[in-house]
């Protein structure tokens, strides 16, 4: 047996303090080197600092979009258009009478994050490449539309940019409005990547279904970061405006919009810091020898070809040496169906999932003829066939992946809607998958803190500033992450980036994860596949031991010696029909069952 | 033929950067000028980008320039430095390129930018530095004797230069219905916008105006229209060879027999390369310059001539790009080199001789400033000329035009 | 009017269902949309520039000369930017490594060959008339690729092949089918179609670095449209396309016409994310 380590909390206590420096350094450093670099007394440092700035407002935002959403955003320097003029036009009182300067930022701020919700719509229901284009779209357009509406924008011949009054006034003192606006940023964002919406994006970047099953709503969540992302565009762009004195559509160059989402993927997806450093690399390195000016743009896509082929994590990747640390070789897996109970709560509803005469065709295959089940709180309800017959597609339709042919799914009398599964976690219906759908380049803990976005409470706002709830949420959910990575037996590969887990300790992560939303249900999918025997009977005692808390558990399971052993309930299905139903000792004895599927 | 043009200058652009990049380097200036020191010139020209044919012509001009005052002993035994910052056709860049040419390597006076559009961005910014520019982009808003008093510009203004092709259409052709068309970029869009009220106040009737995707394989029925709109005369402006090229060609196939009065690239090499027929080069008038023309009796100015030869002899290739351009880059370093031997290198000296400057005898013109004008090109410099007599450079004035 | 409208847009449009077959056969052989597409039109007009007009060889071996081009720059596509990265879990990485390899190599053309478009020589040596050769050379090209793709897909063992990996890579494996070298093969086939689009299209767009982001887009609108991996929806498509472009060039002017296709475009895509003809949806659980 062995040894149970010591518990984790003092472990991260001392781990946590020695990590928050660590992580806190290179910020220091920045801020440091920013805050002194007048002391320079160079100008032109001065200039391409406040460039480096600028942009780097914008690829703050833009990382939320490409690098934590993984929306392919390539054509960015639309809003960037969008923000400088809107800036450029108030102040120069062509059109109205001139505004002050800070509220026309506010107003490129405001319309960038329209903007960006116009550019961010086809991401519902685009993907990749397709939505790429979409967005190369926007960039052309709103520069044709620049060129065109001459009488705001000024056309071809462009229209002057704003001059800040002292103490911004151009020279250092807009460089310290630049870099205070930047590292204004630079902690919002980092908020948010540290919330649970920071989370909620990877999710749906690298695990979008069990983003859904955790309750997490793509479209909203989406359309909030492309809001604020969209903001910050703005600003960038109205401070843009300011820096080069005179706009004219020609510096929109479709270059910027490269050098931006290079950026991005060269700092590593996932990260603050990374994309900060490849913003202020990719702004520097033209500068540094004057040759270099015109190979920039090819030096960038060359970059860019090496960091996917090479090093797709990025600088982020090339800087984690925590998660370059040898592991030890052989870990067991030892959950503890005692802390269930405390992680779980003590309150549970009395409520049953009643599937009523379901049928679902794929095309002319009838996946599913005919079935109707009942899973109850405080049971586990096995649910076992050959390959084929329609198991993982009934646990399918149970949460709300597919929609049947016919038939009702209700919870208490309430139906459930079909292809919402989103909105079953609303419903304390919790699931694991076939395949561990998992967030590799995230930690084990995070990965299982995505199982508590849906109790979070702070708003976006609230993250976004850091204010108290945001923080109390944090603190509450990285408990219950503990607790429930405990529970299972992973607490010590809390911290370990979750690529690196064996397949068997993924399905125990799942179901921490699950674990999570405290559900009134808990749907398995074959977890015991490609565990030790060992880890059966452990899996089997922490699912025996959650539905004594009160959770209902249906079981979808090939393993028939821990589906007779835990279950309280069994259906057998066989070509999508119900070929017996009851109790284990029922089942083991029916002739139909012994015949079709446990051999005589 | 381009990819000739691009070596010869890539090899001086890389020689240029070899010094600027060792100034670069050293980073922190010297406190003491000493009097042997070079004196800096910044010079902005975009040499490779979407826009940068201008440039690379006017850059044989500049380089021929200083190495010619270099050899003779440079200004009262100073050499001159020219610090080049490629802008590559990009405002950003420029904005960049300003900042370390005069703060960092603290240049006594800048030459540039050459394309409009970063000259729009750097003006306010090198004033604000307080450095003297001298340029030759022709958008009218680059001068402002009151707003940048110390930037000055020797070439015409796009006023001038629409004028004097308006003129030509009105008052030699005696023309009165006028399409005007341009590409779709800021300089094109901008002097459409300049000229239709110009000719409609000169008694003209503009039955069409409008802007084209350069892009565009198909202009015919663009054509087609300004046909049937009844226009006599088709006026583009653009800097796009091939878009020129296109509106000729079509000419041509409709055989629709108009004049083209308009832009000087419809004389460049380039827009020529992409003609289907020759012909089709035949009664095309584009703004070119008095003191680099053939006159009636065939003969370039005297000082022209002159500067051909210097270009021969310094085996310069002048058949793919535009006399013009290398004679204004030519000039700027010679003035700048006159004025600082003749005043002083300090931003007062500079631009208080400028400020006097009267009939400077240039190869491209003859330039006249006052503190109020510092527009130093004259209108009558401004003439028209038949593209087709394209010949090492320069060209014919076009018929109808007094000697 | 009208006939230009029509044999202009029929032919440009020709040219955009050119590319756009281009990116299904990448798509057919490796589910990536590629960025390359656009980048190897405008190869095959710059390079057909480069060896008949710079080179002075005869339009026969110019043409076969660009064709050929097409096959090493499609296989090193497939093994730089392609295979690396389909074996990682990211797929969607393509995106980022087909883009980056099409601008190093815009970039380079724009550097060496110059930023001005340069003429592209007279194929054939007939004056230009209203049926001129800019017209019916892309028309033909792109009906000769059609009828040539059916015959390899129906006849050829090794078009079979090709069908046979689209439609179920897992199956085809296990039927023994090498699925590596199909694809390079098939990456080269896309690499002598994009050539082919470029080099037919050139005496209308001339040789230009900047057509690559031109046809990328132009090029990727017929497949969206008509379905990803359908060639009659390409077809169809890109003259539909050309057509449209040309009308709205011609009623709305240079700016305008340019924001109308990507309005309309992204609005169609809006409506029916699979495309007018329809395509296949994956499973996700």
């Amino acid at each position: 047996m062995a040894v149970v380590d010591p518990p984790i909390a003092t472990h991260a206590a001392s781990a946590g303090r020695h990590a928050r420096f660590e992580t806190a350094l290179p910020w220091l450093v920045l801020a440091a080197a920013g805050a002194g670099l007048p002391l320079l007394d160079d100008s032109y440092v001065g200039v391409i600092a406040q460039r480096a700035c600028i942009y780097w407002i914008l690829v703050a935002g833009l990382n939320l979009v490409v690098g934590f959403a993984g929306q392919i955003a390539i054509g960015w320097v639309a809003l960037l258009t969008v923000g400088a003029y809107t800036t450029a036009v108030l102040t120069a009182g062509t059109v109205t009478s001139a505004w002050d300067p800070y509220l026309a930022l506010a107003a490129s701020g405001l319309g960038g994050a329209v903007f960006g919700v116009i550019v961010g719509l086809p991401a519902l229901r685009l993907r990749n490449f397709y939505f790429a284009i979409t967005t190369l779209g926007f960039a052309t357009i709103v520069t044709q539309v620049a060129l065109a509406w001459k009488s705001v924008t000024g056309g071809g011949v462009g229209t002057p940019g704003p001059v800040f009054p002292w103490p911004f006034d151009p020279g250092w003192g807009f460089y310290y409005f630049c870099f205070g606006l930047a590292a204004l940023a630079t902690w919002m964002t980092a908020n948010i990547a540290a919330s649970r919406f920071g989370r909620a994006l990877i999710a749906i970047r690298d695990a979008e279904v069990a983003a859904e099953a955790s309750g997490i709503a793509r479209p909203r969540l989406l359309m909030t970061v492309f809001l604020f992302s969209g903001a910050l565009a703005g600003i960038a762009g109205g401070l843009f405006s300011s820096l080069q004195s005179y706009i004219t559509p020609d510096a929109f160059t479709f270059d910027l919009s490269i050098l931006f989402f290079i950026a991005i993927l060269i700092g590593g997806r996932g990260s603050i810091l990374g994309p900060l450093l490849g913003t202020a690399i990719l702004t520097v390195l033209p500068e540094l020898a004057a040759p270099l000016v015109a190979w920039s743009t090819f030096l960038y896509a060359a970059l860019l070809l090496v960091i996917v082929l090479a090093v797709p994590g990025g600088i982020a990747d090339l800087l984690d040496y925590k998660n370059r640390r040898p592991m030890k070789q052989h870990r067991e897996i030892v959950p503890r169906p005692e802390l269930v109970l405390q992680l779980l709560g003590e309150h549970r509803e009395r409520a049953a999932i009643a599937l009523s005469d379901i049928r679902l065709n794929f095309g002319g295959v009838r996946a599913i003829d005919g079935l109707s089940l009942e899973i109850r709180s405080g049971e586990v309800h096995g649910l076992i066939g050959p390959n084929g017959s329609g198991k993982t597609t009934a646990l399918n339709v149970i949460s709300g992946y597919y929609s049947p042919s016919s038939g009702q799914a209700a919870l208490n009398g309430i139906d459930l809607p079909f292809k919402a599964p989103h909105k079953r976690a609303g419903y304390g219906i919790a699931r694991t998958f076939q395949t561990p759908r998992l967030i590799g380049g995230a930690s084990v803990i995070e990965n299982v803190m995505i199982g508590g976005t849906y109790n979070g409470e702070s708003s976006f706002f609230e993250s976004l500033m850091g204010l108290p709830r945001h923080r109390r949420d944090e603190a509450r959910t990285k408990a219950v992450a503990i607790r429930a990575l405990e529970t299972v037996g992973l607490g010590q590969l809390a911290a370990v980036r979750a690529d690196r887990l064996q397949h068997s300790e993924l399905r125990f992560m799942e179901i921490a994860r699950a674990l999570m939303l405290r559900p009134t249900f808990l749907l398995l999918d074959e977890p015991a596949a490609g565990l030790s025997a060992e880890e059966i009977r452990g899996l089997g005692a922490l699912i025996k031991a959650i539905s004594l808390a009160g959770t209902g558990v249906l079981l979808v399971e090939h393993h028939a010696d821990l589906v007779f052993d835990i279950c309280d309930r069994v259906t057998v299905l066989n070509l999508g029909k119900v070929l017996a139903a009851g109790t284990p000792s029922e089942i083991r004895a029916h002739r139909d069952v012994v015949i079709a599927y446990l051999g005589s | 033929m381009s990819t000739k043009l691009q070596a010869v200058t890539r090899r001086q652009v890389l020689a240029g950067s070899a010094v600027g990049a060792t100034a670069l380097v050293s980073g922190f200036p010297a406190p003491v000028v000493a009097s042997s020191d070079p004196i800096k010139i910044g010079y902005l020209p975009a040499l490779t980008g979407p826009s940068s044919s201008t440039g690379v012509g006017i850059n044989r001009g500049t380089e021929l320039a200083v190495e010619e005052i270099n050899a003779a002993g440079g200004i009262d035994g100073r050499k001159i430095e020219l610090i080049v910052r490629d802008t590559q056709s990009d405002p950003t860049k420029a904005v960049n390129a300003v900042a370390e040419l005069t703060q960092r390597q603290k240049v006594a006076v800048i030459f540039g930018p050459l394309n409009s559009g970063e000259a729009l961005a750097a003006t306010p910014l090198i004033a604000r530095d307080k450095v003297p520019m001298l340029h030759p982009c022709w958008v009218d808003q680059l001068i402002d004797v009151k707003k940048y008093p110390m930037a000055f510009r020797n070439a015409p203004t796009n006023q001038q230069i629409g004028a004097a092709a308006n003129q030509y259409v009105i008052d030699v052709l005696k023309l009165k219905k006028v399409a005007v068309v341009s590409d779709t970029t800021g300089y094109g869009t901008a002097s459409v916008d300049a000229y239709v009220p110009m000719l409609t106040a000169k008694g003209a009737e503009v039955v069409f105006s409008g802007h084209i995707d350069a892009a565009n394989p198909d202009l015919k029925p663009d054509m087609l229209r300004m046909r049937s709109a009844g226009a006599d005369v088709i006026m583009p402006w653009s800097v796009n060879a091939g878009f020129l090229a296109r509106i000729l060609n079509t000419r041509g196939a409709m055989g629709w027999d108009v004049p083209v009065v308009g832009q000087t690239t419809l004389g460049s090499g380039q827009t020529r390369a992409l003609l289907e027929k020759p012909d089709y080069w035949n009664k095309v008038y584009s703004n070119n310059f008095r003191n680099v023309c053939f006159s009636k009796d065939g003969k370039l100015p005297e000082r022209a001539q002159e500067f051909v030869g210097r270009l021969r002899k310094a085996k310069l290739d002048m058949g793919d790009t535009l006399l013009w351009w290398i004679a204004l880059g030519y000039d700027a370093p010679r003035l700048m080199a006159e004025t600082i031997k003749a005043a002083g290198s300090s931003p007062e000296q500079i631009t208080g001789y400028w400020n006097k400057l009267k009939a400077w005898p240039g190869v491209y013109g003859d330039i006249t400033f006052t503190p109020e004008l510092h527009n130093g090109f004259q209108d009558d410099q401004v003439i028209m000329c038949e593209v087709n007599s394209l010949r090492d450079g320069a060209f014919n004035l076009a018929p109808g035009y007094g000697a | 009017m009208i006939e230009s409208i029509v044999s202009y847009g029929l032919a440009v449009g020709a040219v955009y269902a050119l590319i756009g077959i281009t990116y299904n056969v990448m798509f057919s052989a490796s589910r990536v949309f590629s960025f390359t597409a656009g980048m190897l039109g405008m190869l095959g007009g710059v390079l057909g520039a480069l060896f008949i007009t710079k080179f002075g060889l005869p339009v026969v071996v110019g043409l076969g000369l660009v064709l050929a081009c097409g096959v090493p720059i499609g296989i090193i596509t497939e093994i730089v930017t392609v295979r690396p990265v389909l074996k990682s879990l990211e797929q969607h990485l393509y995106v980022l490594s087909t883009l980056a390899f099409a601008l190093m190599v815009q970039q380079l053309v724009a550097i060496e060959w110059g930023t001005d478009a340069q003429p592209f020589p007279r194929l054939i040596p007939i004056g230009p008339g209203w049926l001129d050769q800019q017209f019916w050379l892309p028309m033909l090209a792109c009906a000769a690729t059609i009828l040539g793709l059916e015959f390899l897909y129906r006849r050829t063992l090794i078009g079979r092949a090709f069908v046979a990996i689209s439609e179920d890579s897992y199956a085809a494996r296990a039927l023994g089918l090498p699925e590596q070298g199909l694809r390079m093969a098939s990456f080269a086939l896309a690499g002598i179609i994009g050539m082919l689009a470029g080099f037919t299209g050139a005496e209308m767009l001339l040789a230009f670095f900047g057509n690559q982001s031109i046809l990328n887009f132009y090029g990727f609108v017929p497949v969206a449209l008509g379905g990803m991996g359908s060639n009659r929806g390409a077809v169809i498509g890109g003259l539909a396309l050309g057509l449209f472009q040309q009308a709205a060039n011609f009623l709305l002017g240079g700016i305008f016409a340019a924001v109308a296709v990507f309005v309309v475009f992204i609005a169609i895509l809006l409506v029916r994310p699979e495309g007018l003809a329809g395509g296949a949806t994956t499973r996700r659980v």
